[in-house]
């Protein structure tokens, strides 16, 4: 299959059952939602040495928000359940009660799991917190020396999918890079799904293990590193000379997909030779995203 | 569809009327419903004696025209929605521990407070009343919201363990006297109890959360002004706890 010229490889994503939380954060402008989201985002690329992936999902307006005003919102995943409650309240308590006007409340209301936050946050208020129940969620009121911060008692969590993906081979650099950001553009905002890597991209895929070391969990993916093609097994075509990968993580695998579709499809540009997917072999993701099969009806 | 309770003609007194709300009262047929016995002047009888019942059970019911006379409505109610589309009696939704019961009208005293022989008044849920309540709003609630849509009459609040009282109107005298850790929102005027102390004006996110459901579900006069403006906090009753507080409007 090709799209535009650009080689659609016959193979697929793999990807894990992993569990989310989404975080509405609300502030007085656009500015300081956007700066506590960026805060609580950071550092939160890969479960392999940040505990949890996390990303802006999309900018809220005031009516989409719970106290009317602006607001974004983040997904936040790990890979067991009892992390999530340890992750949240470690990153909410650093970067949204930190921040000045924010608020911080759950957005998955209807999820039936719920951890708790605000009832371990609270606590920072050293017996001067208070709580309100509003529409049937309680939510506490922690004194901070700008006035309160309001924190939802407890978080939605649900099953979500992390490390779909694909790969973009392109001749050289530039062209690498620009089909990337033109994925990322296209993929930005849609409901359900992040990008947790820098900007959306990942430079520096990675294999499991490491051929030096017993320890290490993960190491360079040389397989697809343009270095290395004459002192290693490569799997780059001829002509290539970069890679860059996309990394999504999404509430479902339908979100994830249509963001595969709709980011390949923008990434099929001149300089472009191919388009490719990391797996497993199919043995440790339950969730195969066939590249071809996603593709179906793109060939304009 | 919901049950709409109508009057057949208006009641001669008082009745005690909390039967009509008691227990699972949600899933009853119009006719189950009709058969529950109140107590009045002259002794018991059928709800069907003073009230025609039209539609089908699903959780929510109307009553129709004035229930002034009809006291202890919605007293102890659990859950579902009540609506009353005129006034109601004393001790409207007192002791009620969740749902929502809407008063279109007035309410007379001890609205949300505590039912006879209780030390706690409201314990949960949501008492919306779009007009205005006599003495003792609120008195002892434990939690839950009260929403006045007017003015209340002395002793709101009086001796209120937590929850919110929010008056659109004016708090009557001697508001809030006794409170533990209860809040008062005042949007039109009152009387600072000596036993409060000023603390800061600020503007509560969760004010401004509340304010959007008092206006978005309920249809309260909730104004951008009350939305985006900044509140001084008093807190009080230093006669007790000092961990309530009130929630004094500064209007531009």
């Amino acid at each position: 299959m090709k799209i535009r010229g650009v080689e659609i490889v016959d193979t697929f994503a793999e990807a894990f059952t992993m569990r989310s939380a989404r975080i509405i954060i609300t502030a007085v402008s656009p500015r300081w939602a956007r700066e506590a989201a960026l805060k609580l985002t950071g550092f939160a690329t890969s479960v392999i040495g940040c505990k949890c992936e996390a990303g802006i999902e999309r900018v809220l307006e005031p009516s989409e928000t719970p106290d009317g005003r602006p607001g974004v919102s983040i997904l936040l995943m790990v890979m067991a359940k009892d992390e999530l409650g340890k992750r949240l309240i470690e990153r909410i308590g650093q970067t949204v009660l930190t921040c000045p006007t924010t608020a911080c409340f759950d957005g998955l209301p209807d999820a039936p799991d719920r951890v708790r936050v605000g009832a371990g946050l609270r606590f920072f208020g050293d017996g001067f917190q208070s709580s309100k129940v509003i529409g049937g969620r309680r939510y506490w009121r922690i004194p901070v020396m700008e006035g309160e911060f309001l924190v939802q008692e407890d978080f939605g969590m649900v099953k979500c999918v992390g490390g779909g993906n694909f790969l973009i081979l392109a001749r050289d650099a530039s062209s690498a890079l620009a089909a990337a950001e033109a994925a990322v553009d296209r993929i930005a905002g849609t409901t359900g799904v992040i990008l947790p890597f820098p900007g959306g991209v990942v430079r520096s895929g990675s294999k499991v293990g490491a051929r030096t070391s017993k320890t290490m969990i993960a190491s360079t993916n040389d397989a697809y590193c343009p270095t290395l093609r004459a002192v290693t097994t490569s799997d780059l075509p001829p002509g290539v000379n970069s890679v860059l990968e996309i990394v999504l993580n999404g509430l479902d695998a339908d979100a994830i997909s249509g963001a595969m579709r709709v980011g390949i499809d923008a990434a099929c540009i001149e300089g472009v030779l191919a388009i490719t997917a990391g797996n497993y072999g199919g043995k440790l993701g339950p969730h195969h995203f066939h590249l071809r099969k996603l593709m179906e009806g793109v060939t304009a | 569809m919901s049950i709409t309770l109508t009057p057949r003609q208006p009641l001669a007194g008082p009745v005690d009327a909390r039967a009509i709300l008691a227990g699972a009262w949600g899933a009853l047929t119009p006719a189950e419903l009709l058969a529950r016995e109140l107590e009045g002047p002259d002794g018991a009888f059928a709800l069907g004696d003073a009230f025609t019942a039209a539609g089908s059970a699903d959780g929510t019911l109307v009553i129709e025209g004035d229930a002034s006379r009809l006291q202890w409505l919605g007293a102890g109610l659990a859950g579902g929605s009540v609506e009353v589309r005129g006034n109601a009696g004393d001790y409207a939704g007192a002791g009620m521990s969740g749902g929502a019961l809407v008063i279109r009208g007035s309410a007379g005293d001890f609205a949300g407070g505590g039912a006879a022989g209780r030390k706690r008044g409201m314990t949960g849920g949501e008492l919306i009343i779009h007009g205005s309540t006599g003495a003792s709003t609120g008195a002892a609630a434990r939690r839950g919201l009260i929403a006045v849509g007017g003015s209340t009459g002395p002793f709101a609040g009086f001796s209120m363990i937590a929850g919110t009282i929010v008056a659109f109107g004016a708090f009557g005298p001697d508001t809030g006297l006794l409170n533990k850790r209860g809040t008062l929102v005042s949007l039109g005027s009152i009387t600072r109890p000596s036993t409060y102390r000023p603390a800061c004006s600020y503007a509560p996110d969760w004010l401004r959360m509340l304010f959007l459901r008092l206006r978005d579900r309920y249809g309260m006069a909730v104004s951008p002004a009350h939305l985006d403006g900044t509140y001084q906090r008093l807190s009080g009753d230093f006669a007790e706890l000092g961990k309530g507080e009130i929630l004094e409007w500064n209007a531009a």
